[in-house]
């Protein structure tokens, strides 16, 4: 499934690239995330729980954060397997200021499932993803908003 | 005590719609399922499966389900390694059979592929353990998803001990098409598909397996079409003399096909039950049913039609793609096959060329399903024809028509050396014509599209083979068997070598038997699905319950009667000659006496009075081996309204006129074209397995997967000729297909028609409604 | 398809269910089912423990007070159907049930269940917007009433708390002169509508008084097309009126694209099923 959108954060562009680089806060932002430890360079271990509703999965995976080209983009790539079956998800994302202090983060990727999520939970994919992005930008706009206050 | 007399039973059954006697047991819950069946100290077994279509198995740690209580046994591929592999028939030479273990070991091929097996004191535990072990996958990114990519030089070899993807080819030719295509005033081309298809029966699959140490004997209760065949390929797998083996096929609830295989589970858990010298229960739950159990279909179909311009069709060009799935299962090869041999449908012409190319995929196995490649087949055929007409500018029932063989030309010998047994093809079409009133409804059309409505009508004029069939034409025989045992008190027991599995054979049996002996129905039981009970038989599919297997019922009970028209010229006095035989009661010309059928019966037990070196006993074997298929027919019409807004069809009539011989019992073929014309609108309407192009299963419930509920279903409005079969002499053909094949592509062609005035000339099934308004978008664009 | 086991526990009273909520953390509540159980055997959700609300009389119920009718969260879609008064007082409720997937589903589920799913392609919320129905829910700290809208916060999510029940939802009785509708284009599998919409049309001398439109399955959440009512009051109550306003069914809103349905179609979908739904209500209203 494709996904693509934008979002926008009251941050500017080196700040917002950094912080999307920066284990602490990704493991504050990624949805469900539980743990994230460093495994290579840009690269990391990950538990997840993901919970939407009643529908509760454990996943345990990587992220790694690839093609780097400060401070305009780079691939998030995200894997995880559980019992409930699998999620890979890839995107690029692309930073561009609106304002000095404004930054709209293009993201467009593809999220792919498997296992019995992808036979039993085809109806609500497109919904579930975009309600997990959207924790995502949430979630880290609110970290940006703390983080600048301090 | 030669003297008594029974009233004649003047009563006959045969050509009755008499209610099924099985269904009493059915509805009321009192019957045995697989799942009914319970066993002392019995365990249960669950099936870990992989969830990846394509990848590497690096390792699998099953300590976390040993640990757990009530855990017997876990075992992996490489723990029933000495398990033979699960069989295919096919014989064709460039067939290529990968070795298809029980269980993975290495590799997994599709989503749904079996990996471990648990054993559990119960089946929650079984299910539980299931989540404690870890398979440690290596995923491969290129999976082989779409059969015409794989194809392609770079595609990943699903096999790689193979160089390509190609499961095998079939190559089969006539006529001469090249010079039918060079002289053809018209030539179109089509490219049709026939999606994957869940068969989806109520029972799912499953097993009991129990051995009894003490006499090494294996029982194996399987949801099965075919007890006596599976019995064989499991004493070969499991490396059991066969006579100590027993396949018991209790109550089957449905098939459709998907049970006439031999299926790795069955052996896993024979398997099993050996090792732990204990009972072993799997049942399939619904989602490995979807996910797994061979889907139907699975076609892509490139074909060109060459005509005259007077609507003579001349020569056909179908290239096949079967997509086989990452295994073949036991007819896998051979029912694409069944395509090429019908694809001339109804029609005379004799120039053709076939090529088909069987493909693995990282998907799951294909194999039969209800029509099991003659509904392709026949989409295919119905479909281009109608394309022909379109474009000659005819009328799609004219062309038909014209290309009809007449009554008198059978047997037919068709373009690929079929012999078309009986029939007269006009004489359905034009009933089915005359009662749709086809002229009244071209005005009303016309009106119809002047408000710019889309209304339309489809026609399906199809052939059928079936009656499976002389032994040369199928991997492990053709014949079927009977064997008619009167007891003393006159009661009946008809043991068959089919397994009806709700057909209603013991119904249909029955009346045959009934009407044979001149005795109630009641006096009748019929026997089947136990291998220790019935003498070896070959199963039902394929159409052929009745006219083989009722065939061979029909030769035991003339036996029977033969034996019992000497004995009762015996007990009468008079030569077995002069001993007629009616109502129940024998007679003679020569003698006043007269006795029952439940004397000679009982004086056959008693032995009193038996001519001189006479078997005590009643009783007949009897086997029938057909010479020929059989070819019901019939045509099908739809008549559909497409929303213009909405995208949505709506069936506004449907005739189905069938001829499928000498009918037995008319509720009960009414019932099968009712079940039959379900089976061909879910696909044409609603139905398909779809995976994405990493190989997931992307509609793998109830909630996704749609088959036909009753509210789905159009009034069928059902009208029957009778044209009797010339190969058997009950003169019966088969019907458990025909409405499968003869509805999909009337609803296919209405819909086509309907949307003309667009300039639409093709649809791809299912015509969802996102589809039908896509087209309408389209087609209003440009 | 065997759920991962859980405790459960079927209280005789909506206090003593309250109680389970609060000292059970991960637990879950069952009403009808006919979400919650295939999630359970499909093991995407495995709460702890289960509290059954079927055995609380006090949940089942349809009753009138003060122009409103209350019906109890346990009360099932079949008793929603065939009740005389909502046929009588709120028509467009009992319709709506009526088109709830099939009789066993409809047996078996519950308005409350229901509601407090948020399946984005339910049924009920449709009609509910366009009700303007109100959700009354108990908790440790009380009872509290949310506007659907509020209560409905997004796909499978609403504003009820773990350890709070919706007890009752509340719909108006249906003043003289409204025509109401609901129309859908159902999923053949499921029988969750693709698209549903629910609509309300007061007519008085031929201009449309009164205009309440919910839509569903549309977008993640259920909601209320306030533009769709805008272009309607005040008009004529006449076909092109209603054509132009039915086109602004999916306005604002981010359909959604499944296998079904891509989102160009389902957003069409949406103004062809309301435009009939407003033809159909305006067709009652007069």
């Amino acid at each position: 499934m494709k996904v693509k959108g934008q979002y926008s954060v009251d941050v500017p562009q080196q700040q917002v690239y950094e912080a999307l680089l920066d284990p602490e806060i990704l493991a504050r932002t990624l949805p469900g995330c539980e743990s994230l430890e460093p495994i290579a360079d840009n690269q990391y271990r990950m538990k997840m729980k993901l919970a939407v509703a009643g529908v509760q999965g454990l996943f345990e995976g990587k992220v790694s954060l690839e093609d780097q080209r400060p401070p305009e983009s780079y691939r998030l790539r995200v894997g995880g397997q559980g019992k409930i079956g699998f999620i890979k998800g890839n995107g690029r994302l692309t930073l561009r200021p609106s304002d000095p202090s404004t930054t709209v983060i293009e993201y467009e990727g593809e999220v792919k499932i498997g296992g019995i999520i992808a036979g039993v939970g085809q109806r609500l994919m497109d919904m579930t993803a975009k309600m997990m992005i959207k924790r995502f930008f949430t979630s880290l706009s609110r970290v940006l908003a703390e983080n600048s206050e301090n | 005590m030669a003297t008594t007399t029974t009233k004649p039973q003047a009563k006959t059954y045969v050509g009755q719609r008499i209610r099924r006697q099985e269904d009493p047991r059915l509805i009321t819950g009192t019957a045995t399922y697989v799942d009914d069946i319970q066993r002392p100290g019995m365990l249960y077994a669950a099936v870990l499966r992989s969830p990846y279509a394509a990848a590497n198995i690096k390792s699998i740690s099953t300590a976390g389900a040993m640990e757990m209580p009530g855990v017997k046994a876990v075992y992996t591929g490489k723990d029933v390694s000495s398990v033979g592999p699960v069989p295919c028939a096919g014989s064709m030479p460039t067939l290529r059979v990968p070795h298809h273990t029980i269980l993975a070991t290495d590799r997994v091929y599709y989503v749904g592929h079996p990996v471990v097996a648990v054993v559990a004191s119960d089946r929650y535990v079984a299910q539980d353990a299931l989540e404690s072990i870890e398979v440690d996958y290596d995923p491969l990114d290129d999976v082989v998803a779409d059969p015409e990519k794989a194809l392609e030089k770079d595609s990943r070899k699903v096999h790689p001990e193979y160089d390509d993807n190609v499961a095998f080819t079939f190559h089969l030719d006539g006529g001469d098409v090249e010079k039918a295509f060079a002289e053809a005033d018209t030539v179109v081309k089509l490219r049709v598909a026939a999606p994957r298809l869940a068969p989806s029966p109520i029972e799912t699959r499953g097993v009991v397996a129990e051995y009894d140490e003490g006499a090494k004997e294996l029982t194996i209760y399987s949801s099965t079409q075919i007890p006596h065949l599976l019995r064989t390929q499991l004493a070969l797998q499991l490396n059991l003399p066969e006579h100590h083996l027993r396949v018991i096929a209790p109550e089957v609830g449905g098939g459709f096909g998907s049970k006439c295989n031999v299926w790795a589970e069955e052996a896993l858990a024979g398997y099993i039950a050996i090792q732990l010298k204990q009972p072993i229960k799997w049942i399939e739950n619904r989602r490995e049913s979807i996910l797994v159990v061979a889907h139907g279909r699975g076609h892509l179909d490139d074909v060109e039609l060459a005509a005259k311009k007077d609507g003579t069709l001349t020569g056909l060009k179908l290239r096949i793609l079967q997509d086989i799935g990452g295994h073949h299962q036991l007819l896998t090869p051979i029912i694409p096959t069944l395509s090429v041999l019908m694809l001339p449908g109804l029609y005379k012409f004799k120039s053709f060329t076939a090529d088909l190319i069987g493909v693995f995929t990282n998907l799951a196995p294909t194999d039969l399903y209800r029509g099991a490649g003659r509904p392709e087949a026949t989409y295919v055929i119905e479909r281009i024809v109608d394309r022909m007409a379109d474009e000659l500018g005819m009328d799609p029932a004219e062309i038909r028509l014209k290309n009809f063989p007449g009554p008198d030309e059978f047997p037919f010998e068709t373009a690929t050396g079929l012999s078309y047994d009986s029939g007269d093809y006009a004489k359905a079409f034009n009933i089915a014509l005359e009662k749709v009133g086809y002229q009244d409804f071209l005005k009303k059309q016309q009106e119809a599209r002047k408000q710019g409505r889309l209304l339309g009508i489809g026609f399906c004029t199809y052939g059928e083979l079936c009656a499976f069939g002389p032994s040369p034409a199928l991997p492990a025989g053709g014949w079927e068997s009977a064997t008619v045992t009167v007891e003393a008190t006159g009661k009946v027991a008809v043991m068959t070598g089919t397994s009806p599995h709700g057909q209603g054979a013991e119904t249909t049996f029955s009346q045959i038997a009934a009407d044979a002996l001149g005795i109630p129905m009641d006096d009748i039981v019929v026997v089947h699905g136990d291998t220790a009970k019935v003498q070896h038989g070959i199963g039902t599919f394929g159409s052929r319950n009745t006219a083989i297997g009722g065939t061979a019922v029909h030769l035991a009970l003339q036996e029977v009667v033969g034996k019992a028209k000497t004995y009762a010229g015996h007990m009468m006095e008079v030569d077995a000659a002069d001993v007629a035989f009616e109502g129940g009661v024998f007679s003679s010309a020569k003698t006043d006496k007269t006795v029952s059928f439940q004397d000679v019966a009982l004086e056959a037990h008693l032995c009193k009075n038996l001519p001189p070196d006479t078997e005590p006993g009643l009783s007949a074997t009897r086997f029938f081996e057909p010479a020929n298929f059989a070819f019901p027919f019939g045509a099908h019409i739809a008549v559909v309204e497409v929303d213009r807004e909405t995208g949505e069809i709506q069936i506004l009539r449907y005739l189905a006129v069938d001829d499928c011989g000498k009918v037995i019992n008319p509720l009960m073929v009414d019932g099968q074209i009712h079940g039959g014309v379900a089976q061909g609108l879910g696909p044409a309407l609603m139905e398909g397995v779809i995976y994405d192009e990493d190989g997931q299963l992307l509609n793998g419930t109830f909630m996704d997967y749609p088959i036909p509920k009753a509210q789905h279903m159009p009034w069928i409005e059902s009208e029957r000729t009778e044209t009797p079969a010339p190969g058997n002499p009950l003169g019966v053909k088969g019907v458990g297909e025909a409405g499968t094949i003869g509805s999909l592509p009337a609803f296919v062609n209405g819909v086509v028609d309907a949307l003309s005035p667009l300039g639409v000339q093709h649809i791809d099934i299912p015509m969802t409604p996102q589809k039908v308004w896509n087209l309408i978008q389209e087609r209003s664009q440009s | 398809m065997i759920p991962a086991s859980f405790d459960y526990s079927a209280p005789e009273t909506l206090s003593e269910a309250l109680k389970l909520l609060s000292e059970n953390p991960d637990s879950k509540v069952l009403a009808g089912g006919q979400s919650l159980i295939p999630l359970l055997k499909f093991r995407l959700a495995a709460p702890a423990h289960l509290v059954d609300l079927g055995g609380v009389p006090d949940l089942h119920f349809i009753a009138e007070s003060d122009g409103m009718i209350r019906i109890g969260a346990m009360t099932t879609h079949h008793q929603i159907e065939e009740s005389d008064l909502l046929a009588e007082k709120c028509p467009l409720l009992a319709q709506t049930a009526a088109s709830i997937g099939d009789v066993q589903v409809r047996n078996c589920g519950t308005i409350g269940g229901s509601v407090a799913h948020a399946d984005p392609a339910a049924d009920y919320p449709a009609a509910l917007q366009a009700l303007e129905a109100k959700v009354k829910i108990a908790g440790p700290g009380g009872e509290r009433e949310l506007g659907i809208d509020e209560f409905i916060v997004d796909a499978l999510t609403t504003a009820l708390e773990a350890s709070e029940v919706v007890t009752e939802i509340q719909v108006p009785v249906e003043a003289d002169g409204v025509g109401v509708s609901y129309r859908t284009i159902i999923q053949p599998a499921s029988g969750f509508p693709i698209v549903g919409a629910a609509a309300r049309i007061g007519v008085s001398d031929g201009k449309i008084s009164f205009a309440r439109v919910g839509m569903t399955g549309v977008a993640a959440k259920s909601y209320r097309a306030t533009a769709v009512e805008a272009a309607l009051e005040g008009k004529a109550a006449d076909a092109e009126t209603l054509a132009v306003a039915s086109r602004l069914a999916a306005e604002g809103v981010e359909a959604l694209s499944d296998l079904n349905a891509s989102s160009e179609y389902r957003s069409h979908l949406a103004s062809v099923q309301l435009r009939r739904a407003l033809e159909e209500a305006a067709e009652r209203a007069r």
